[in-house]
């Protein structure tokens, strides 16, 4: 990746997500059902609380905002790489991407990154919505406020990864719709969308620790609520540069495995 | 053919498909999981050939020869099982993005094209990736977009395209940047007469102006007979002839065919420097050679001597001249 090549890998995010816009119906749709997700969420959590302000030190107000931002995230920074390379493989398109003077991982990075603005452009509208079906807060500091930032972007980094994993699959598979829908519950779990990981049993936490998943929302965001300070929110940002690091290694074997797997559907 | 200045350069190229063996029956799946058996076709067993640069060769095979793989291996989209391919000193699949900066790729089955954008988008793109400035870039696109009549389509989505523009795109998108070799897989699969005469003398004008290598695969034989002067035949992955387009039609040529319904026909049609290759009731197909039997004496000859109801014409086709040159290496009278 040079600077020189930049122009043109802008262009692939440009035209990704011009692409996605060109579905922003059922983008909104699929935002919508996000919310309404979150509105019961909150039903439920409220409902949980009994007129209780805190739980194990977390306000409900605090838990409402989390949950509501959590479920943006992982919806926006999902790994579109998963989704974008199996259809290419199944047809056979993906011969024309290999003939280009561009590395294929790189072409589906900034792909991804691509659909990931055209998101992420899409949230920013709808924000008013969930700040009233769920709830928003601002950051607890602009220290929280960078380190969010920091953090959440290595988030990215590692979903992408994640995605260009998923995505490979389908060289050996084919078909890798059973193992997206895996990860898609997997990672809305153990990424703390559901329940924020403050709440899971021990045992639970630890195992969810171990997993790359946490970096996606529970990691960023505990650092943008202020409950990961200093050395704390700093560790947090280490681990999730230490996965970053393992996962692209990963996907760098995968790719040169893969790439003498190759074979063109259709002839 | 040995040329100095190859520019292309097959040597006992080789590749070879796996595929688990399946069991049938409904627990064959789950069988397959477990065994190791495997399926190995050789799509190319042995390809050797050179391509001297600024030639426009025709690569000619029926489906399943194994055409679109060697040319899948030249581009460096697949890896060689083994041999060796050299496309102006780089070895493809190695290098990559670095042999895609020589060569323009079309595979007329598929397209590079973004289906959901306008066409101008897709020639940006290639702009971008080629680093060409702009002015270049503004000067190519005018020449291409004449040259390919595609100016009242740039802005429009490339999904709602005919077959026809959206080849010329996909043309136009591999030759954009000028590239030294340009390797065509069918550009002129499924489109109308008028749209592939346009494709072909594009394809010409491009070898002869700018001296680009063309490898050029078809099932037209009039776009090989108008564009090529050399021609490889690949058979069951295996080069059944090189050489001249004239030779290869002198040699080969099943000669034209003249379908004739004749009203109450018995016995054969006798008529000297043609053969009856065929009859369906009142129909029969005769073979002959026009460079030794002129068409018109032929013609008279038939409708005086037989009471001819109807007369048609037939092409030699490809498929044939492949047929008998398969023949003739096995060693089979065709």
């Amino acid at each position: 990746m040079t600077l020189a090549g930049f122009p043109a890998m802008w262009q692939f995010a440009r035209m990704e997500a011009q692409t996605f816009l060109t579905y922003r119906v059922n983008l909104g749709l699929q935002l919508l059902g996000i919310l309404l997700q979150v509105y019961l969420l909150k039903v439920v959590w409220t409902a949980v609380y009994e007129g209780r302000t805190e739980v194990d030190g977390i306000a409900l107000g605090t838990l409402i905002a989390y949950l509501t931002l959590a479920n943006l995230q992982v919806w926006a920074i999902y790994p579109q790489t998963a989704e974008v390379l199996p259809p290419r493989i199944q047809s056979g398109a993906i011969a024309l991407d290999l003939a280009r003077p561009i590395g294929l991982l790189v072409q589906l990075i900034w792909r991804s990154v691509g659909a990931t603005l055209g998101l992420v452009a899409l949230v920013v509208v709808a924000l008013p919505l969930a700040a009233v079906l769920g709830s928003l807060r601002p950051p607890a500091s602009p220290e929280a406020a960078s380190l969010y930032v920091i953090s959440l972007l290595l988030g990215y980094g590692i979903t992408l990864a994640i995605g260009i994993l998923l995505g490979l699959v389908a060289f050996w598979t084919l078909e890798t719709h059973g193992i997206t829908i895996l990860y898609h519950f997997v990672n809305q779990f153990f990424a703390g969308a559901l329940v924020p990981l403050w709440f899971f049993p021990d045992w639970l936490r630890t195992v969810a620790e171990l997993l790359p998943f946490q970096t996606q929302a529970f990691l960023p965001l505990s650092i943008y609520f202020g409950r990961l300070v200093g050395t704390d929110a700093l560790r947090a940002i280490g681990v999730q540069v230490v996965w970053l690091v393992i996962l692209w290694l990963a996907a760098g074997l995968v790719w040169r495995a893969a790439i003498h797997r190759v074979v063109i559907q259709g002839g | 053919m040995i040329a100095p200045s190859s520019i292309i350069r097959v040597s006992h190229l080789v590749k070879e498909f796996r595929t688990p063996k399946r069991a049938p029956g409904i627990l064959g799946g789950l069988r397959t999981l477990f065994t190791r058996e495997q399926n190995v076709v050789r799509a190319v067993d042995g390809v050797n050939f050179e391509i001297a640069e600024g030639e426009l060769v025709g690569y000619l095979g029926r489906n399943g020869a194994g055409k679109s793989t060697t040319i899948k291996m030249l581009t460096g989209i697949l890896v060689p099982t083994s041999g060796e391919v050299v496309v102006d000193g780089l070895t493809p699949w190695r290098d990559r993005q670095r042999n895609a900066l020589n060569i323009g790729v079309v595979f007329g089955q598929r397209t590079q094209l973004w289906w959901d954008l306008p066409l101008v988008e897709s020639f940006e793109l290639i702009r971008r990736m080629y680093r060409m400035d702009l002015p270049t870039y503004r000067g190519e696109l005018d020449r291409v977009v004449d040259l390919l009549e595609m100016g009242e389509y740039l802005r429009t989505p490339v999904r709602q395209l005919s077959l026809g523009q959206r080849m010329r795109g996909d043309l136009a998108a591999a030759i954009l940047y000028r590239p030294r070799i340009l390797y065509l897989d069918e550009p002129t699969v499924g489109v109308d007469v008028l749209a592939k005469q346009r494709i072909r003398e594009f394809i010409a004008e491009a070898n002869r102006a700018d001296g680009t290598t063309v490898l050029l695969t078809t099932h037209d034989l009039r776009d090989v007979e108008r564009l090529c002067r050399r021609i490889v035949v690949i058979e069951r992955g295996r080069i059944l002839f090189d050489g001249g387009v004239d030779e290869l039609k002198t040699k080969y040529s099943p000669g034209r065919r003249i379908v004739v319904e004749v009203a109450g026909l018995e016995g054969p049609i006798e008529l000297p420097g043609t053969e009856e290759i065929r009859r369906e009731g009142s129909r029969v197909w005769l073979r002959f050679d026009p460079t030794r039997t002129p068409i018109a004496p032929l013609i008279g000859q038939l409708t005086s001597r037989y009471a001819v109801t109807d007369l048609t014409l037939e092409e030699a086709d490809l498929e044939e001249v492949v047929r008998l040159i398969f023949a003739e290496q096995s060693g089979v009278k065709p």
